[in-house]
């Protein structure tokens, strides 16, 4: 809890700091801020407490998404190269500071105990995120995802809000804590029908947030427009915090209404899975490809809510920490690789500026290949146990169809993550050596060798989970 | 027990060293490196036979596999059969890793010779000393390649390779068999255990299928051991350095099946019909293999299907319920089959990598210790007494005397055949005048120590061999029946025999008149047999091993190469490319579609969102609202 209240003062004074300290000193001061507040938030394990009038609650399944938000966020912190010399148009001071304000939203968004927390968690962390998406001015494609994204957001920000409203008039309360004892305890029979479109409702705006097919639209273009770094962000922290409060409400109060979500459920799970994966295919950009992929992780993690097995929970943080060290590579590798290509080539974004990157620049192409290979799935790295857990979980509780699709879909993904560590193995290319830094190296290293630790002994985090 | 586990340890880093450092280790490094971890093993070995103090001991190392109820860890067991089998492998193979010193010294590959033996050796423990069917299972796949590997250790040359080839496939054709029976075991049991499964037996338990599991370990005991129908592969074998078929194709490896079958003696007890089956398996191929072997004329060729024979006679032992003949069999065939290998091989060493028995004779003079040492085992092979090779191939006819009057008829019938081809090849080789050219004859020596010292040690063996479990009316005590009797079942009361019966006075006369006959015609007639060609009638039928080869070739390999091109050439290319490259197109095709509906325009976007917003909230509703 005091890691939410520490996290919003850094983030003023990173304001003030921006006056005195050059662009480094900010970015290595954001990440001991970030390090400070992840301690912060440890010091809250094994003590399930309510705070700020009981709408804040802190458990051990809370402080686990906390973290790994924050763990996203220190990485994209990390590689963000402190955003360049260019004094006139980029404000690093100021893009820390909203990122670490919308950590601030991602963190209410899973430790919520109250339907306004979570609706304010949203805000934050959304508006935090339509600010960053338009940050390169100058870029007209940033600005159009800004406004897209931004039109979107506020459209689904309705439903959402047009849901709890309803729920609270069928409940008469926004404690979670109230709602799940109502809910339980009333005859579904007897309950208005206005609640259970109050459910759906959330349950849409959650969606959206974690991209899920048909609310996916928005996902390609503003992946593709927003500067890589805030995309990194959006597809790790956005996407884990959302579905954080999807997976609580979903599995935590709505439990008991199981029969009016699931079929919902399923369908747009097995929709995202199919729309993500197969548009994937065709993509020749690998932002865009990263984009799609990302939909289709969210079909996967959709699909294992209504599993209901008591090591969903753990399988769900384990599948997003897995997700978030692969994609903050895939990633970051790709900044470098674009920047480099940016002068040289038309689309610096293509697969095809990928070519030939192993033979002068071996560690980027194999730290880029290990995230596609966890990504992907592919056994000896996270990804393959993530994708393991969550299908034995949705099995044992026998749900068949949906996970032979998925299943299915994981070997068509293979395709298009493949796609990339051709280009950088087999395909023939000019790319000379890449200069990178040295704290960005260490992150993509740190990232890379979680992915295969992880990959070999699951156990390691599986078992604090 | 830290000593105990450096036994299979041992060969494991020669084999690291020599195959790490080889081509760099100079000769003379690489053949003590690769020597010393069996002798060592050896040490161990008697240490711990001369300790065992008869009880089963269990170490295990770790947990190896736990699935649901199935746990199956990695363990050893030491009881008086494994210690009796360790001894033979570390003993007779530390002679033959001594010998390899002196026959392979001109060979580029020694190094690496050397480490795919300490190989073999490692899995060869790792087979006996597994306290259950998995470990075994383990050192059994890991013999076959090294087998395989050995076999093929000469590899430019094509039908080496081949042979390499047939050895591993007819192989694995048996670990199949024996792959089901583990499965059906665990179905059955529960567990792979030796002590688990077998007490649950003699608890009375009621278990099914126990023939059926006993039928497909005893496949994978006709494929390693050599039987009818799988044997073709072991006379192939002998393209492999002679060291190689004394150690792995005559003392060792071949003798995994009958080690296995003794090992779960309680299994196969209780399938009578699978004993009688293995019985006769038994019987027709010491009969087959006896009767090829009588008009081989290479040297290894006859010793190969003389093992065979051999292996037969164990088997037979097996079917009937004699394990302790059958393992003491095991243990002086090991002697004299390993002398003899070694013999041909200096042998052929002398003559400049002459096989052929019709281009040798004379060398008696030339040769005295591989002469005198290959006598003393032709004589234990052919079961002249008291060499080693009479009593335990008389302890295996007496069971059979007394089970199946048929069976032992034709076992005696063998047991004669065996005596003349033996000493066919014997006389061939060591007497008359020399028929090899010029350049052979200057050649010849005899061989140096590092080949003649296992040579002779193997002799004292072949010789006095037959103490290890002498009969009560030579005298003896039957050491070995008393070691073994805590693992096996109860022995049947056989009576006490007399030297001047039926029972006994057949096989001497089988082991004395072919051997007799033999001098006659080769020694004092000096026949020699004519080339190729000039065989006919019966007699090419068998020189050609009953075509065997080439029935196998047209029933098995010609089917499946002309059904393999067919899948090759249409199914992989009609059927399979057609599904595959089709689901790739469509998902292309579907992907090209989907993506138009990533139009950009946001308005077009709002629409579909809240058209299924509206979708969703109607057919999940319907029910409920109207």
């Amino acid at each position: 809890m005091t890691a939410i209240i520490a996290l919003s003062l850094f983030g003023i004074s990173n304001l003030f700091l921006g006056f005195w300290f050059p662009r480094k000193t900010i970015q290595l001061v954001t990440l001991l801020f970030l390090v400070v507040s992840m301690a912060l938030t440890v010091s809250d394990w094994n003590h399930e407490l309510l705070w700020f009038g009981n709408m804040f609650r802190t458990t051990n399944t809370s402080i686990n998404f906390s973290l790994i938000i924050q763990l996203a966020a220190f990485f994209v912190v990390a590689f963000s190269k402190a955003f360049g010399q260019d004094d006139e148009h980029t404000h690093p001071a100021e893009y820390y500071a909203i990122m670490l304000f919308s950590v601030v939203g991602a963190i209410l968004m899973v430790s919520f105990d109250h339907m306004i927390v979570l609706f304010v968690g949203l805000e934050i962390l959304s508006v935090a995120m339509y600010v960053l998406t338009g940050s390169d001015k100058r870029n007209l494609r940033s600005n159009e995802a800004a406004i897209k994204y931004f039109l979107m957001g506020s459209f689904t920000t309705g439903f959402l809000l047009f849901g709890i409203t309803l729920v609270y008039g069928a409940t008469r309360s926004f404690y979670i804590s109230n709602i799940g004892t109502i809910l339980t305890t009333t005859a579904p029979e007897s309950m208005p029908s206005f609640l259970f479109i109050g459910v759906l409702l959330i349950i849409v705006g959650l969606l959206f947030k974690v991209s899920a097919a048909p609310f996916h639209f928005w996902t390609p273009d503003v992946y593709e427009g927003a500067p890589t770094i805030f995309t990194m962000f959006m597809s790790t922290i956005v996407k884990t915090a959302s579905f954080a409060a999807l997976f609580q409400l979903v599995s935590g109060i709505f439990g008991s209404l199981y029969t009016v979500w699931v079929l919902p459920v399923y369908f747009i799970s097995m929709l995202t899975l199919v729309v993500g994966n197969i548009s994937a295919v065709y993509q020749q950009s690998v932002k865009r490809m990263l984009a799609f992929s990302s939909i289709s992780h969210a079909g996967y993690l959709i699909l294992t809510v209504s599993s209901k097995q008591i090591s969903t929970t753990s399988s769900i943080l384990y599948y997003s920490l897995s997700y978030t060290l692969a994609t903050v590579v895939a990633f970051a590798v790709l900044i470098l690789v674009s920047e480099y290509q940016s002068a040289r080539v038309e689309k610096p974004e293509n697969f095809s500026s990928f070519e030939g990157l192993a033979k002068n620049n071996p560690g980027l192409a194999l730290c880029f290949s290990i995230s596609m290979l966890s990504l992907a799935g592919i056994p000896l790295t996270a990804g393959f146990w993530g994708k393991f857990f969550i299908f034995s979980d949705t099995f044992s509780r026998n749900i068949i169809y949906p996970v032979i699709l998925a299943i299915l879909m994981s070997a068509v993904g293979i395709y298009y993550y493949f796609k990339g560590i051709i280009a950088v193995y087999l395909k023939a290319g000019e790319i000379e050596k890449i200069e990178v830094p040295t704290l960005f190296k260490m992150a993509l290293w740190a990232c890379t060798l979680g992915t295969i630790i992880l990959g070999i002994y699951p156990s390691l985090v599986k078992s604090v989970f | 027990m830290s000593l105990l586990l450096l036994i299979p340890l041992l060969p494991l880093i020669g084999f690291a060293i020599n195959g790490l450092a080889y081509p760099k280790l100079s000769k003379s490094i690489a053949g003590i490196v690769g020597t010393i971890p069996p002798l060592v093993a050896f040490v161990i070995s008697l240490q711990l036979f001369l300790n065992f103090d008869g009880q089963t001991q269990i170490i295990q190392l770790a947990d190896w596999i736990k699935v649901a109820d199935l746990s199956i860890p990695f363990a050893f067991q030491i009881d008086a059969l494994s210690i009796m089998m360790l001894l033979v492998i570390t003993g007779v193979g530390t002679l033959i890793h001594l010998y390899s010193m002196g026959y392979m010294a001109h060979d580029a590959g020694f190094g690496k010779f050397f480490s795919f033996l300490n190989l073999f050796i490692f899995f060869m423990l790792i087979l006996v000393l597994g306290a259950n069917f998995t470990v075994l299972f383990i050192g059994w796949e890991g013999v076959g390649l090294c087998s395989y590997l050995l076999i093929g250790f000469w590899n430019q040359k094509n039908s080496y390779g081949d042979a390499a080839r047939k050895a591993f496939i007819m192989n694995r054709i048996g670990d199949l068999g024996f792959l089901v029976g583990i499965f059906l075991l665990i179905q059955e049991f529960g567990t792979t255990d030796y002590q688990t499964i077998f007490s649950t037996i003699k608890d009375g338990t009621e278990v099914g299928n126990i023939g059926l599991i006993a039928f497909c370990l005893f496949i994978g005991a006709m494929g390693k051991s050599a039987q009818i129908p799988l044997f073709t592969w072991l006379p192939d074998a002998m393209a492999g350095p002679t060291p190689v078929s004394a150690l792995i194709h005559a003392a060792t490896m071949v003798t995994a099946g009958i080690y296995m079958v003794i090992r779960a003696n309680a299994l196969f007890e209780l399938s009578p019909e699978v004993l009688h089956f293995v019985g006769w398996i038994g019987l027709a191929t010491a009969l087959l293999g006896a009767a090829i072997g009588l008009f081989q004329n290479d040297i290894k060729k006859v010793l190969a299907y003389s093992t065979v024979s051999q292996l037969g006679y164990m088997f037979m032992g097996l079917g009937a319920s004699a394990y302790t003949a059958s393992f003491f069999h095991v243990m002086t065939h090991a002697f004299f089959k390993a002398l003899l290998f070694l013999g041909a091989g200096s042998v052929i060493h002398a003559m400049s990598d002459e096989q052929d028995i019709r281009k040798m004779g004379g060398l008696k003079s030339k040769m005295p210790i591989t002469y005198l040492t290959f006598l003393l085992g032709t004589i234990a092979i052919s079961g002249i007494p008291p060499f080693a090779g009479f009593f335990s191939k008389d302890e295996i006819l007496a069971a059979l005397y007394h089970h199946d009057f048929a069976m032992w008829c034709l076992a005696i019938l063998g047991s004669a055949l065996t005596s003349f081809y033996m000493f066919r090849v014997f006389i061939l080789t060591f007497w008359g005048d020399f028929r090899g050219t010029e350049k052979q004859a200057h050649h010849l020596h005899e061989s140096p120590w590092s080949m003649t010292i296992p040579l002779i040690i193997l002799a004292v063996f072949s010789v006095g061999g037959g103490l290890i479990n002498l009969p009560h009316f030579a005298g003896g005590n039957e050491f070995l029946a008393h070691w073994l009797a805590p693992i096996l079942p109860e022995p049947h009361e056989v009576g006490e025999v007399s030297f001047f019966s039926l029972e006994m006075g057949a096989p001497l006369v089988a082991a004395f008149l072919p051997a007799i006959f033999a001098i006659y015609y080769f020694g004092i007639q000096k026949a020699v047999p004519g080339n190729d060609e000039s065989v006919q009638g019966i007699q090419k039928v068998i020189y050609r091993k009953f075509y065997i080869d080439e029935i196998y070739d047209f029933v098995f390999v010609r089917p499946i190469q002309v059904l393999s091109t067919f899948f090759a050439q249409v199914i992989d290319f009609l059927v399979i490319d057609l599904i595959v490259e089709g689901v790739g197109k469509t998902v292309k095709t579907a992907s090209d579609e989907i993506r138009k509906a990533q139009t950009g325009n946001v308005g077009y976007y709002i629409f579909m969102m809240v058209l299924s917003i509206a979708l969703i909230l109607v057919l999940t509703l319907r029910s409920r609202i109207l």
